[in-house]
């Protein structure tokens, strides 16, 4: 692996600055070379919030990159927004129960996972971007589970310590968003 | 005195902001003045989570005007101080700037630079370049260093607390948003462990011992009687701008020796282009770049010879030439063409670097 750019996008609030920086974090103490942009507006809430991120085994040159490996699209407006980010080479992870159309640029692969409707009918809302946490871990391949539940730990420790039940909604979270990325590609297969 | 916390290199993942505070505690400085504003404002808030470890010194003023003129302040008293903005409250700032330029006072600001004119984006732009270096009603008697990432924000902040303090003109270190938000590793360390000694802080006023006998009487001035004394103040000024500058002028090329065509680029921009030149050399293409890292004082001869080498030039910038024009100025008798991919506000990648001098070669050089 030389270098894997990664975009994430949704709506202000939907925690997509939230899983970058488990990610990046993840990756660093992986003793990989890292670098995460987050972009948002002056808005509280609301508003397209994007994270862009690189993960590689050389050190990083560009900080912001034209196309993405992955890019993940959470809404409406992030799929506006975001298909600039897209080329042929691009895989594209979007949630088919916010969207309410699908992509529509050329690209490598498009997988849909209704992973809002899954976080609230059968974990906690709360735990939505986790599930697109592990969605990207399965689509990326870049970083092991272990990794990411490190860094989980160490940015959710204290809650997890006082609530350990938190512990285990977040991981099941993050199996069920893997296991939705290889269904799909039962699915596609 | 503060205590330093970082005694021995230590590796940390950190924000560019962070960095910056880290640096400053580095760089053993006392008092921090601000007032919030985003892409800076984890400066302030990295600066006062330390303050129980470092007891240093913090003031949030009520905006930019009082934070420049405070700092000022703080630094009369005989205290290493600095303070930090961006955008708009770099305009609002010019004029405590101003008068630091004039009083040869060592006033260090780090810039993050946001989207303008205006409010405009609180993300990242190079839109400040020219303000930074020739704001307010002056001259441009300034050191103005442009950081490339969190390794530069760390060694130039340091460096900018001994440019400001030996030769008393303003100094910044001028950033981004990118810059300032983005999270990569970076290696701290103790400046002494890398041969750097802080110049020592001492105070403008209020000095020890009797006025005609021990010292001469301070005599800050930023007003003047007549137009001549005016111009005697700011001649002296200008010959002691032009004799520091050989000292501290800085550069960067990168595969610029044999290059045809020469990438002109500063700061984070700099860095895309070190990535789509690597790209066009793999494609045989005879690609280089000169980043000047003081954006004022250029580093005029190093720029020329390296320009004169090139069959073509590119201008590349996330503002509408601000670098360019600077640089163009210096350029002065040189004929060699150059083309220009100037976004505003936007971050130039590596793709649009190589995009544009394959379009460039395309054309014919």
């Amino acid at each position: 692996m030389a270098r894997t750019k990664i975009v994430l996008a949704g709506e202000g609030g939907q925690g997509v600055q939230s899983i970058a920086k488990i990610l990046v974090e993840a990756g660093y103490e992986a003793g990989k070379q890292v670098l995460y942009i987050p972009n948002f507006g002056v808005e509280q809430r609301g508003g397209v919030s994007i994270a862009f991120c690189q993960i590689s085994d050389e050190k990083i040159g560009e900080p912001r990159f034209a196309k993405g490996d992955i890019v993940i699209m959470l809404s409406d407006r992030a799929l506006d927004r975001c298909e600039a980010y897209v080329d042929k080479e691009s895989t594209i992870v979007y949630d088919t129960s916010v969207c309410t159309h699908e992509p529509n640029c050329e690209c490598k692969r498009v997988i849909g996972i209704d992973a809002n409707r899954i976080a609230n009918e059968q974990l906690s809302s709360r735990v939505f971007n986790i599930i697109i946490l592990g969605a990207l871990l399965e689509a990326t391949k870049v970083l092991e589970l272990s990794d990411i539940k490190n860094a989980m730990e160490m940015a959710l420790g204290k809650k997890f310590d006082a609530k350990p039940e938190l512990r285990e909604l977040n991981y099941k979270a993050l199996e069920m968003g893997m296991g939705l990325v290889k269904e799909s590609a039962v699915h596609n297969g | 005195m503060v205590n330093k916390l970082i005694k021995e290199d230590t590796k940390m993942f950190l924000t560019g902001n962070e960095v910056l505070a880290y640096a400053a505690n580095s760089a053993e400085a006392e008092f921090m003045y601000g007032y919030p504003i985003t892409p800076q404002n984890e400066i302030m808030h990295t600066w006062c989570k330390l303050l129980p470890k470092t007891e240093a010194g913090f003031l949030q003023t009520e905006d930019e005007i009082s934070a420049g003129f405070s700092t000022i302040g703080g630094i009369l008293a005989g205290k290493r101080a600095f303070t930090a903005t961006a955008g708009p409250g770099n305009v609002i700032m010019q004029d405590a700037q101003s008068m630091a330029e004039m009083m040869r006072i060592p006033f260090v600001c780090a810039v993050m630079q946001r989207g303008g004119p205006s409010t405009a984006t609180v993300i990242y732009a190079q839109q400040e370049t020219r303000l930074t270096c020739y704001g307010g009603n002056g001259e441009g008697f300034r050191v103005v260093y442009s950081t490339a990432g969190h390794q530069d924000l760390y060694d130039y902040m340091i460096k900018a607390f001994n440019t400001a303090w030996k030769y008393r003109f303003p100094t910044y270190v001028l950033a981004d948003g990118y810059q300032g938000k983005m999270r990569e590793p970076v290696v701290l360390y103790d400046p002494a462990s890398r041969g750097i000694n802080m110049v020592p802080a001492t105070k403008a006023l209020l000095s020890e011992g009797e006025i005609g006998v021990d010292r001469k009487s301070a005599h800050l001035r930023n007003t003047y009687n007549m137009e001549e004394e005016l111009m005697e103040v700011l001649e002296g000024y200008k010959a002691d701008y032009e004799k520091m500058s050989e000292e501290i002028e800085e550069w960067e090329e990168y595969k610029a020796e044999d290059a045809e065509i020469l990438v002109i680029a500063h700061g984070i921009v700099a860095r895309s282009a070190r990535t789509a030149i690597d790209e066009l050399r793999e494609k045989g293409i005879k690609a280089g770049l000169f980043r000047p890292i003081t954006i004022r004082p250029l580093a005029v001869k190093p720029l020329r010879a390296a320009v004169s080498r090139a069959k073509h030039l590119l201008f590349t910038e996330s503002a509408n030439g601000q670098l360019a024009q600077m640089v163009l100025e210096k350029l002065y008798g040189l004929n060699t063409p150059y083309s220009t991919l100037f976004k505003m506000g936007v971050g130039v990648t590596g793709d649009d670097v190589v995009n544009k001098v394959e379009e460039i070669i395309k054309e014919g050089i």
